[in-house]
């Protein structure tokens, strides 16, 4: 290599000369294969390089991109004839083959493997180790176990030349809890305050009150004895609650393990708390975290609290575009107010549920408008704000583009849209289109991502709607018992992002025609000969493009037979119900932009052949017509489908059959059955309201109000046996296994158990059976176990009551038959909503003896009543 | 046949998984030996046979129409192997996995754009290839796509009634397609939403915005003398003229009634001016009367 040195010193450093390679030589090598690695490095023989010169050292630097070599030099043999003679010196690395973690369980390790991203068959590297070793030891400190120690060996793996196995064992040590924490310097606020505050950083259960009183009974002597009964001293609220506080810890439901990040985190909320009551100087002076014998943590803060501030003067700087006064009442802080710099900046910045200072400029353009409260002057308690403002220029918005939309098409996306070229560039509209993004149900709420790229030399702004495309098609396959039915299968389909237009269009079946916003399901449910049941329906929500009009078509045909007892089969006559109905529905603006009125005309008819149902119709032969006109006005206003937390959701609904009797002199009740219920007559009116509103978190209030009622139009007009109200059970809804009635649940009661009866005016012995008013009310407490976009699971508890009339004159709401119970939901977007109650009937059903009792409910689908 | 696949799949010896991975390719069972190259791919890094194990499993991809895989191996390739014979193929293959991923043009157009980026810089760095025209088509027929899709969009805000937003996007689907065959009808949507846009102002914003109008159907008659919506736009004009003849009168009238408020107020001014004159002369004759 001498040779090499004097060669090398050939090549002039300060005058880069070309030469030719000659030769690449690679030495160092084991289990690499030279060619290759040549090629990696870019250089090829009879190339021409400059030398010295970059090429060499973007050679290395492709060598060491790969991460298999650990050092690397290129150097010169030697120099001859404008040829040049190379050397590749390296060291290769080991490659990790196997990792062996032990001292953990089955389900860590996987978990372990995942989050530590050792990539088998890659170069090991020490800094791979290392970071192998604070992941494993991170992962366990974060579940608790802040004892936890790592050790991390390698061995030769003789399988694979190069290679080694990684050993990775783990002593987690016992989980450590968090045993009391104790303040000091605390004198303002209050103590059981102060650790509510600290969100994850909780105290252990415990429960010592009854020790205390225990031992103090015991230790109690004579003397003592007397101050006992004699003398009463006032306790002040306060001190009640420092002696429960320090007694009884009652949390169950917060961990108590000892977490150092989310220990920082929660000290930061403890200053932030402090600041947020006045106390901008409050400051954590010393904590100590040791452990008692139990190795249980014992954390001591002592917190310097400073005095309480108030606001004095606020003055705004900067603002042309709105007054002072315009200003100031926005911001709503008076003089005195005690000083919150949290408010302040919420108010200033961003706040969810009120007017904002940012957004007064943000939604009218001020794309680049910036606020700035500063602190001008402190005297005593009093602090002078100066509110600085930067209201820059107005900006236009020039483009809208969508990205990630790869089945949606852009017509159906663009129509939601409130961020519309031409206008002026508003916050508010870009969150209420996110949300109306989100709305739609084709995207994952949480990527919806608006990028807004202003550009400030022409104060125009290009929006950017970031969306990820999500399954929104739903198959319902479910067997389900249907009371009398027995088992019920159900298939059902539903594609909520269909494409009519491309129906015959081969190349977009794949698997079917998607993008335009049409719904369409298909639906069949049968539990063989005695019950069958066929639906479709077709929507497409902007009808024409144009405007938010939805129109609809459906058609159904249903058969049930009869059981006859004798034969042992269903062959006691059927009932056959087919009908179809179009409907269009319209958004509107007024009252508000909630709203909907929707309109509807259908027709059913059922045919009766020899039947005799299990509820009884009032006749058993002939055919009955139901042509009627439905309109409905609705309002929605929930926050989320799957799980609303706020907003509300009415419908108030009237449908009517043409009144047949003011034009014909029928008597109807001297009438048979058949003849009277050729033409069904009669008018309903259904009512639903359901409200949200959350308590406290995630944690849900869903309360519901519903009402029925059919009439006729002439007193004389008997209302026929369809479109009756049934109640009981899980409702099933919108697949009432009973053809021609309205089911409503109510949970705690047996299906359809709550059932009246009217008698036929001319036939004392025959009756029909079905509600013609009911009333229902509900309060249900909502828990969500999981909201991610690929399963929503909920629990739930509620209280409800409801009753169902045959005749109006007995309506009463406080004739309820009244449950209560829990229950779980779980929605998967392929599946749909499945749930399942338990609940208990307080009161006796008619013709009962005992009062209903313990039930269970399986339920498919949204519930709507 | 199943079997050998997962003994392979097992296996630890990588000749043995290699030479299994190319008989399923040349057996064109691409999903199988895209399934042991892509294994044996991270092992192999660094050796001889790592060049071709990575452009096999590119093409494996692309046969199995899995254009998104198929392209990052191709592009993987490309900038790994810059000096290989294979390099301008895989360049190609890179742009051409993404001309095929391109979507229709009413969905996202992300990888269109890139394709069209791709085939450029392949044009660029291979202007002798024999592929070149082709991919000269290629980005033309790209283009058509996208500016399809912007017209798509344009059209649409004039349909749902949303004048000032169809505007704004003809003007912005001007400057980017300025040699569109769309340009045409798009002009005569902007000039039918100007219109709409200033009959539905308030008055005050009313004349301004007819004027604009008028604007605009000028520079659509001037830029398309032959148009086939010459017809509509001068009918379109008329009514425009209707309007501004309107406004005029009505403005004619305010003003009017403007000055005749004036002249009241004036008057009404003169007679105060003058009845103070006149108080203050008169405070004498009253003191005097009160006397």
């Amino acid at each position: 290599s001498g040779n090499t040195q004097t060669d090398q010193n050939k090549i002039d450093y300060s005058n880069p000369k070309e030469y030719e390679i000659a030769d690449i030589e690679v030495k160092g090598l084991e289990t690499l294969n030279k060619s290759a690695l040549i090629s990696l490095s870019g250089l090829k023989v009879g190339d021409r390089i400059k030398l010295p010169g970059e090429k060499i050292s973007s050679a290395i630097k492709k060598l060491w991109k790969h991460g298999i070599i650990g050092n690397v030099s290129i150097n010169v043999d030697k120099v001859e004839d404008g040829k040049v003679w190379l050397v590749i010196e390296l060291t290769e690395r080991p490659r990790l083959t196997r990792i062996n973690i032990t001292g953990v369980s089955k389900s860590q390790q996987k978990e372990l493997k995942e989050d530590v991203s050792l990539v088998r068959g890659r170069v090991l590297t020490d800094a791979i180790k290392k970071n192998t070793e604070l992941a494993v030891k991170k992962y366990f400190v974060n579940k608790g176990f802040l004892n936890t120690k790592v050790v991390l060996t390698q061995e030769k793996d003789t399988l694979v030349a190069n290679g080694v196995k990684v050993n990775v064992k783990v002593d987690k040590g016992h989980k450590v809890h968090i045993n009391e924490i104790y303040f000091s310097g605390v004198e303002d606020l209050d103590e059981s305050t102060l650790k509510r505050k600290m969100k994850k950083t909780k105290e252990k259960v415990r429960v010592r009150i009854f020790e205390d009183m225990a031992r103090g009974l015991l230790s109690i002597n004579s003397k003592e004895l007397k101050t006992f009964f004699s003398e009463s001293y006032e306790a002040d609220w306060k001190q009640i609650k420092k002696y429960i506080n320090d007694n009884v810890k009652l949390n169950f439901f917060n961990a108590s393990k000892f977490v150092g990040k989310e220990y920082e985190n929660d000290k930061d909320a403890l200053i932030a708390f402090y600041n947020h009551k006045g106390y901008r100087d409050a400051a954590i002076v010393k904590d100590t975290v040791y452990l008692d014998k139990n190795e249980n943590v014992i954390i001591d803060i002592e917190i310097y609290e400073g005095r309480k501030y108030f606001f004095r003067d606020i003055k705004w700087v900067g603002n042309f575009v709105y007054s002072d006064e315009q200003l100031d009442r926005v911001l709503g802080v008076e003089k005195g107010d005690v000083y919150d710099l949290e408010l302040i900046n919420k108010k200033l910045q961003f706040n969810p549920t009120d007017q904002d200072i940012s957004g007064l400029y943000m939604d009218n353009g001020y794309l680049a408008s910036r606020i700035e409260p500063v602190e001008v002057r402190v005297e005593g308690d009093s602090i002078d704000v100066e509110m600085r403002i930067y209201e820059g220029k107005q900006f236009t918005i020039n483009n809208v583009v969508v990205r990630g939309n790869d089945r949606t098409n852009d017509h159906v996306i663009y129509r939601e849209l409130r961020t519309r070229p031409g206008d002026l560039f508003s916050r508010n509209q870009i969150i209420r289109t996110q949300r109306e993004l989100s709305q739609l149900g084709y995207f994952d709420p949480e990527q919806i991502t608006p990028n807004v790229n202003p550009n400030m030399n022409d104060n125009t702004v290009e929006i950017e709607w970031d969306v990820v495309e999500r399954p929104s098609d739903q198959i319902e396959l479910s067997g389900g018992w249907g009371g009398s039915f027995g088992f019920i299968g159900t298939l059902g389909l539903t594609f909520n992002n269909f494409s009519l237009r491309n129906i015959l269009n081969k190349e977009a079946w794949h698997p079917l025609p998607t993008g335009d916003g049409q719904k369409l399901s298909v639906r069949a449910q049968a539990n063989g000969v005695q019950y069958q049941s066929y639906s479709m329906s077709f929507q497409e929500p902007w009808l024409g493009g144009k405007k938010p009009q939805s129109f609809s078509v459906s058609g159904t045909y249903s058969i049930q037979r009869g059981y006859n007892p004798t034969t042992a089969r269903y062959d006691a006559g059927s009932l056959i119900m087919k009908g179809f109905s179009v409907g269009l529905g319209k958004r509107i603006k007024w009252p508000d932009d909630y709203f909907t009125l929707s309109h509807s005309i259908s027709y059913y008819q059922y045919v009766l052949n020899e039947f005799v149902a299990d509820y009884r119709l009032g006749f058993n032969n002939g055919i009955s017509n139901n042509f009627s006109y439905n309109i409905a006005l609705s309002r929605n206003s929930i926050d989320q489908p799957m799980y609303p937390r706020a907003g509300s959701q009415f419908t108030i609904g009237l449908t009517l059959t043409p009144p047949y009797s003011l034009f014909n002199d029928k008597d109807y009740a001297s009438l048979d059955p058949e003849d009277r219920y050729n033409k069904v007559e009669f008018y309903k009116v259904l009512f639903d309201l359901k409200q949200y509103q959350k308590v406290v978190g995630n944690l849900v209030l869903e309360a519901k109000a519903h009402f029925g009622f059919i009439g006729n139009y002439k007193a004389t007009t008997p209302i026929g046996p369809f479109e009756r109200f049934v109640m009981g059970g899980s409702g099933l809804a919108g697949q009432s296994y009973i053809i021609g009635y309205d089911v409503i649940s109510l949970r705690g009661y047996e299906d359809a158990s709550i059932l009246p009866r009217e008698s036929d005016p001319k036939d004392p012995s025959n009756y029909i059976e079905g509600g013609t008013s009911f009333v229902k009310f509900g309060a249900e407490l909502r828990y969500p176990l999981s909201l991610s976009p690929t399963a929503t699971i909920y629990v739930l508890g509620f209280l409800e009551g409801g009753n169902n009339w045959a005749n109006i004159k007995e309506f009463n709401t406080f004739d309820l038959y009244k449950s209560a119970g829990f229950g779980a939901r779980i929605f998967m977007p392929a599946f749909g909503l499945i749930g399942i109650d338990w609940g208990y009937g307080f009161d006796t059903l008619p013709g009962r003896t005992s009062p209903s009792g313990s039930q269970f409910h399986f339920t498919i689908g949204q519930q709507f009543k | 046949c199943a079997s050998k696949f997962r003994q392979l799949q097992k296996s630890s010896d990588i000749q043995e998984k290699l030479a299994g991975a190319l008989e399923y390719y040349d057996n064109e069972k691409y999903y199988k030996a895209a399934t042991l190259l892509e294994e044996i791919l991270p092992v192999l890094r660094g050796a001889e046979e790592s060049e071709q194990v990575l452009f096999k499993l590119a093409y494996a991809y692309y046969y199995q129409k899995q254009y998104t895989l198929a392209g990052h191996y191709f592009n993987r390739f490309y900038e790994t192997y810059t000096r290989s014979p294979l390099a301008e193929e895989a360049l190609y293959m890179y742009a051409y996995s993404k001309y095929l991923e391109s979507p229709r043009h009413s969905l996202d157009q992300s990888s269109t754009e890139e394709a069209i980026v791709v085939m450029q810089s392949f044009i660029n760095k291979f202007p002798q290839s024999e592929k070149k025209e082709e991919a000269s088509k290629i980005i033309s027929e790209l283009q058509k796509k996208l500016e399809k899709k912007y017209y798509e969009v344009a059209k649409q805000y004039y349909k749902l009634d949303r004048y000032k937003a169809s505007m704004a996007a003809v003007d912005h689907f001007h400057k980017g397609f300025p040699d569109s065959k769309y340009n045409e009808e798009l002009s005569f949507y902007k000039l039918k939403s100007a219109y709409n846009y200033a009959t539905e102002s308030f008055f005050a914003k009313k004349k301004e915005r007819l004027d604009e109008a008028v604007k605009f159907y000028e520079n659509f008659i001037d830029k398309y003398p032959e148009s086939k919506y010459l017809k509509e736009a001068e009918n379109l004009y008329g009514m425009i003229l209707v309007e501004l003849e309107e406004v005029n009168e009505q403005q004619v009238k305010i003003n009017e009634y403007k000055a005749k408020q004036e002249k009241l107020k004036k008057e009404a001014e003169e007679k105060a001016e003058q009845e103070q004159s006149q108080e203050e002369s008169t405070p004498e004759t009253e003191e005097k009367e009160s006397e």
